[in-house]
């Protein structure tokens, strides 16, 4: 009798099992809609190029509530939401989360720029959210958990969070402290043949970039569909590779992801995705997300006008594309404080008004650097340094805004002699720099990468890539940290000295 | 890093994005006239998406 018993329980266990598995062949459907790389892009904007707005978070979340009106739905986040607009930098992401919070989102994967605030808010944060946060192959940071198993729709759903290795090396050094990110092929793998008899769907929300997508899909067998972000692509279609759908949603809100997949025996047998324009001229805001993005914007105006320090004497930056400013050589030294390096360079184009005597608000650093451009450190020789100022008094005109704005260095340069022989001497701590000698050079990114005609910096670039069979061995870049614009180097600057002055002093010097 | 924009090869420092290989090749201004960049596989691509190296990009001008 016992045994007959436990041969009925069994029998019960295992057709639960297979029931709840989709085993049965009944086909369910399931509902994905996602998002990723928000980067804080509340308000809806017309992108470059075009005049009419599009995006908005309460416009997107209008259309969430629409179609989850008709079926329940994931609503999925692949990275990079809390960082990027002053919408949500000013409060270090606490706007975009109570935003997400309100949309209920089922699921969210870190994003390299996640860490741009520190770990400790990044903690915060993640306290604060109503929803799970993934990344399996993080360690070091117990709040974030690698995988969720959920029921929606009749189907059990697995969804692993996965984050690109890189962030350990693009973003600064101190906010990802302690952390290790494992391979993300290797996690992956082991963590799919762990769920696949645990679920019915496999669903990977990736913070890895297309490219980096469709190499795991390649190398990774039973994953179903990857939710991705990093890359900010537009895939209007899924992708398929393998047995593996792809899809990603662009970036800033400006389209909703939606993928209807069908599934039996734990296959998907048909699927249909989309993108959906988010359009405020042609759809409904949520009003409660409207309400929380106008009351953040609010603050955002009151803390953008908010006196951060005094300026103790006029601040002249405007003719910081043909000679050396005041302006120019404070927000060099800042640079060059900052980031720890021997010299700072910054284009004088970049520098795009003054900043007169009396109270400075962060409305003003933003008229004076109104490029988000990020911190480059370079290991560069005085050879490389000569030919580097030869090409910033190239145009004396000022039209191109190549001229430089430096710290660290002093220039003398002779305005009469032909381009490419006009540096004098070049200075650094009172000595002349050496050709074979190497120094540290800060500079922004927009010249790192070659913007204003600045070569010379990308060619130092080139110099490490073809180094031996190993393009990375000799790395000349001491830090980018993508994280933190220049002008916020500045605003804390101010907030934290109160009293602000700077004057020309000769750094760069003309000589008839 | 080295990628491809146009089919010209292009250095970028890693965590750089597909704005600095616009600036690099000088072709940033492009996108302020309605020029648009598609990945390898024909889907377009935001200013501010992160590159890999080998990544092949085209820029196609505002038709």
């Amino acid at each position: 009798m016992r045994k007959r018993l436990t041969w009925i329980s069994g029998f019960l266990f295992l057709l639960l099992m297979a029931s709840s598995l989709s085993y049965a062949g009944e086909s369910k459907q399931l509902r994905i809609l996602y998002l990723n790389d928000f980067h804080g892009f509340a308000q809806s904007y017309p992108s470059a190029g075009h005049s009419e707005k599009t995006g908005g978070i309460a416009f997107l979340a209008g259309e969430v509530n629409r179609f989850r009106e008709k079926q329940p739905a994931l609503l999925l986040a692949a990275g990079d939401f809390i960082q990027g607009n002053p919408w949500t930098n000013l409060f270090d992401g606490k706007s975009a989360v109570e935003v997400m919070n309100a949309m209920n989102f089922s699921a969210m994967v870190l994003g390299n720029h996640e860490f741009d605030f520190g770990q400790d808010v990044l903690k915060k944060r993640i306290a604060e959210a109503n929803f799970p946060i993934l990344a399996a192959n993080v360690r070091g940071l117990s709040s974030i958990t690698p995988y969720v198993l959920t029921e929606i729709s009749g189907l059990n759903v697995a969804i692993i969070g996965l984050i690109t290795e890189e962030t350990s090396t693009t973003t600064h050094p101190k906010n990802v402290q302690g952390l290790t990110f494992l391979p993300v092929i290797r996690t992956a793998q082991h963590l799919v043949n762990d769920l696949r008899n645990k679920s019915d769907l496999i669903i990977v929300l990736s913070h890895l970039g297309l490219p980096a997508d469709v190499e795991l899909a390649k190398a990774v067998r039973g994953i179903d569909i990857i939710v991705g972000g990093h890359s900010h692509t537009r895939i209007d279609k899924p992708m398929k590779i393998h047995q593996t759908l792809i899809v990603q949603g662009w970036e800033h809100a400006k389209v909703l992801g939606m993928l209807d997949v069908t599934v039996r025996k734990q296959t998907i047998i048909r699927h249909e995705g989309k993108l959906i324009a988010i359009e405020p001229r042609q759809q409904k805001p949520d009003p409660f997300i409207a309400a929380i993005v106008d009351r953040y914007q609010q603050q955002t105006a009151v803390i953008l006008d908010d006196v951060i320090g005094e300026a103790q004497i006029d601040l002249h930056g405007k003719n910081s594309r043909s000679r050396e400013t005041s302006l120019g050589n404070l927000i060099a030294d800042i640079l060059r404080r900052q980031t720890h390096a021997d010299i700072a360079l910054i284009n004088g184009g970049g520098i795009r008004a003054d900043m007169l005597k009396g109270p400075v608000r962060i409305n003003d650093v933003l008229s004076v650097l109104p490029f988000p451009n990020h911190p480059v450190v370079l290991k560069v020789n005085g050879k490389e340094l000569k030919e580097i100022f030869e090409h910033g008094v190239s145009d004396l005109e000022g039209t191109a805004g190549r001229f430089p704005q430096v710290s660290g260095i002093e220039i003398v340069y002779q305005p009469a002699n032909p381009v490419g022989q006009r540096i004098r001497s070049l200075n650094v701590d009172g000595k002349a720099i050496q050709p074979q000698s190497w120094y540290t050079l800060a500079t922004n990114d927009f010249l790192a990468a070659g913007g204003d005609g600045y070569t010379a910096l990308t060619k130092i670039l080139e110099t490490m890539e073809h180094k031996g069979n190993h393009p990375m061995h000799e790395n000349r870049v001491i830090l980018f940290d993508s994280g933190r614009a220049i002008r916020d180097m500045v605003i804390d600057f101010i907030k934290d000295k109160k009293l602000i002055s700077a004057t020309v002093e000769g750094r760069i010097q003309k000589e008839d | 890093m080295r990628i491809w924009l146009n089919g010209k090869p292009l250095t970028l420092v890693p965590g750089m994005k597909v704005r600095e290989a616009l600036i690099q090749a000088g072709l940033l201004q492009e996108i302020e006239k309605g020029g648009k960049v598609f990945d390898e596989w024909g889907n377009e691509v935001g200013l501010d998406g992160a590159v890999e190296n080998g990544c092949r990009y085209t820029l196609k001008p505002k038709e």
